[in-house]
């Protein structure tokens, strides 16, 4: 064969091969990582946001897309785990991107599917106003049984007060319709750092409560509860079934075989901002051993905060650096050290720390490296409950979210700080367990990777981050300085 | 540690006993004050004019768990010798059980005032501790008033009753558990709620059973009998003993 010829039988070959190949992905990578894409993940990536990079590290190597579990449609509505759990988004989903998503797909994206991308399944799904929620705030609804599973004889009633969304009143989807449900909207949260996350308190007990944790019904060994708001699903396995079940419209069950894909994936993947635009190189070797993927990796889940090991480790070092790095590490200090009247918190106060107590950001947020609580972490903030809420003042203004008046009944242990007739737009922990006392109780969440994945708290209220410590400022008159501000949201913005 | 002989045991008891019943014993309902201090919170209450201690804000592993604003709390204690703390007479020991309904009027906060100092952290375990082990497999732990809520403490006892019954291969764990009342200093009678002594039975035995104690090995019962309230050492009558038996 002449040599020409050998030539174009070796760029046939390379072509047919680079052809075949799975597309590998280098920075910047995607945005958007649509359900059934055929892409391999690289072992780390970096996805842009408006503060910098986030970085994601898949510390088991690269993942292949392609037929996995995890990114493949399992249900009925073309809808895959990634659809929510977005790795440009620290494995959740910001505002933005589902904004852009509705403009690239007028509406027809899976992300928007009726069940609970809309704020409810009975409003015309192509009219923008059908999904104002989830595009406004990032909250796909919820609906849950009542009375619940675990406690069909709840210590309170509901009642609508308002329903802006419909939804509650439907008579298909409603409290009052064949299968009552009490529908609540929530923002999905990161599936990464999950060792923090899972990593039960010491021992079995929930100290909070002096009652055993919960147990992995596969292993018999306990959980954290501290991975989803209200703390109903133990595992990922149990999580994964019900998010199956209710996001993707599954109509079968998960195999073992689906199961431990999702679980192993999740199991092994970090996300945390890796770049900063004013502070730089976030993951530089001496630098604070608490930022970036790579560290998150490395340290150990379920370590309590101390001096020795604070929330986030320590930041000394920036603290002869750039202003913007001293900024960072004032605003460590301040979230560890700088104390105020914790008060009225359910969950918290009303557990033996005496209310009020004069604590800091870590009394609450004490778990190394994720800022989540060590303990059960559904604790009533205020966020959901009148009148500390997020939403308007009162509860005859117009607002985005649902309105419940809830009255416990007399023989039941009250809420500590609310009594016994309490307006929410969230009953929390309490629609699982039907307990008076845990009306508004929300898990908290992890700190990482927040500037890739606004808006905040469960309830997607906190457009910013400085919104986000406005509302702590107003909630427990701090009284925080407008540099204290600046430090603290500089400070979560490179987590 | 060493452990005390039986001999010891009850001579121990009666001279606490004896100290009680001498020593000046309070028992009042009250807001409770917090007395901002430069280092942590005080927790004093008011009755009679008299300004009481009761004790720091600390963690869940203190056997003080502080009160509550925005509710009344039940305090029994003792009058203590030695000087004032933090602003206010010593009681010790001292049990304060938060009452569950909701006080708005129970709201003060002391400011930081100078010479008013917060004493020196409490060591985690006080020597007067509201959950006592005779030995690993007998254990009491007492309640709050009107409470069945279980401290860091009390959920360990349960815990190593758990693991010496399992250990020893014993046959059964007796859970015994009672309803109290409290003879406050004013002469009224507080009884606790009816069916709180079976609430502590369920509760104990719930756990018993989650940590692998066999149904059939767990005796729990409900006292029905209410000891008369004397005022002197009622926050003992609220209790819930474990007893490993062979």
């Amino acid at each position: 064969m002449k040599r020409g010829g050998v030539l174009a039988l070796w760029v046939i070959a390379l072509t047919v091969a680079v052809a075949a190949m799975p597309r590998q992905l280098s920075p910047p990578p995607f945005k958007w990582l649509p359900a059934g894409a055929d892409l391999v993940l690289t072992r780390e990536m970096t996805f842009e946001n408006t503060s910098g990079r986030l970085g994601i590290l898949n510390a088991d190597g690269p993942v292949n897309t392609k037929g996995h579990v995890f990114f493949q449609p399992l249900g009925t509505n073309s809808r895959a785990c990634v659809t929510c759990h977005q790795p440009a988004n620290a494995m959740s989903l910001s505002v933005d991107t589902i904004q852009e998503r509705w403009r690239a797909t007028n509406g027809k994206d899976p992300l928007f599917a009726a069940i609970d991308g809309s704020d409810n399944p009975s409003a015309p799904p192509d009219r923008e106003s059908s999904h104002s929620l989830l595009l406004n705030r990032g909250l796909f609804r919820v609906g849950l049984p009542w009375p619940p599973v675990q406690n069909p004889a709840p210590e309170f009633t509901i009642e609508i007060v308002r329903d802006p969304t419909g939804v509650n009143r439907d008579p298909v989807w409603g409290l009052k319709s064949a299968r009552p449900t009490v529908s609540v909207f929530r923002r999905p949260r990161p599936v990464a750092n999950l060792k923090y996350v899972l990593a039960p308190d010491n021992g079995v007990f929930n100290v909070k409560l002096g009652v055993l944790l919960d147990r992995d019904p596969s292993t018999g060994k306990p959980v954290s509860m501290n991975m989803m708001a209200d703390a109903r699903a133990g595992t990922l396995a149990i999580q994964a079934e019900s998010a199956y079940r209710d996001h993707q419209e599954g109509k079968a069950q998960l195999r073992q075989d689906q199961l431990n894909q999702i679980i192993a994936f999740e199991s092994q993947v970090y996300a945390a901002q890796i770049y900063d635009n004013s502070a730089k190189d976030l993951a530089e070797a001496n630098g604070p051993g608490a930022l970036g993927p790579m560290n998150l990796f490395r340290e150990m889940a379920g370590v309590l905060n101390s001096p020795a090991k604070p929330v986030f480790l320590f930041f000394d070092e920036w603290k002869n650096q750039t202003e913007f790095r001293q900024s960072v590490a004032r605003g460590n200090d301040i979230f560890l050290n700088r104390t105020f009247w914790v008060r009225d918190v359910a969950h918290i106060n009303s557990i033996g720390l005496g209310n009020p107590a004069k604590r800091s950001c870590a009394l609450c947020h004490n778990a190394v490296m994720s800022g989540m609580d060590r303990a059960p972490g559904w604790v009533d903030l205020g966020t959901t409950n009148f009148p500390t809420w997020t939403e308007p003042k009162t509860w005859n203004e117009a607002g985005e979210l649902p309105v419940f008046k809830l009255t416990c009944r007399p023989e039941a242990r009250p809420h500590p700080f609310l009594g016994r007739t309490i307006y929410t737009s969230d009953p929390g922990r309490a629609l699982i367990t039907g307990k008076c006392a845990d009306i508004g109780a929300i898990t908290m969440g992890q700190f990482r990777g927040l500037a890739a994945r606004a808006p905040y708290f469960a309830n997607g209220s906190a457009k910013s981050l400085i919104e986000l410590v406005d509302y702590y400022d107003r909630r427990f008159d701090m009284r925080l300085t407008a540099q204290e501000k600046e430090d603290l949201v500089n400070f979560l913005r490179v987590l | 540690m060493k452990r005390l002989s039986p001999v010891t045991r009850v001579l121990v008891v009666a001279i606490l006993g004896t100290s009680l019943v001498h020593a000046q014993n309070l028992s009042f309902v009250t807001c409770p004050i917090v007395r901002d201090t430069k280092t942590v919170p005080c927790w004093l209450a008011e009755y009679n004019g008299e300004i009481y201690y009761l004790g720091n804000q600390g963690g869940v592993a203190q056997d003080f768990y502080p009160p509550q604003l925005n509710h009344e709390v039940l305090v029994e204690g003792t009058i203590a010798e030695g000087p004032r703390v933090c602003g206010g007479a010593p009681l010790r020991p001292v049990k304060t059980s938060v009452f569950l309904e909701i006080n708005r009027a129970c709201n003060t906060i002391l400011p930081v005032e100078d010479g008013i100092e917060a004493p020196a952290r409490a060591p985690a375990r006080d020597p007067i501790s509201w959950v006592r082990s005779d030995g690993p497999s007998d254990t009491t732990i007492y309640f709050d008033f009107d409470n069945d809520f279980l401290s860091l403490h009390a959920t360990t006892a349960v815990q190593r009753i758990a693991e010496q019954f399992q250990q020893t291969k014993a046959s059964a764990i007796e859970v015994q558990a009672f309803r109290g009342s409290s003879r406050l200093s004013n002469g009224t009678e507080l009884l606790e709620q009816a069916g709180i002594a079976e609430k502590r039975a369920a509760k104990i035995r719930e756990i018993l059973e989650g940590l692998g104690v066999p149904k059939a090995s767990v005796r729990a019962i409900a006292v029905t009998d209410v000891r008369r309230a004397n005022g002197v050492d009622d926050p003992w009558s609220r209790k819930v003993t474990l007893s490993v038996k062979k």
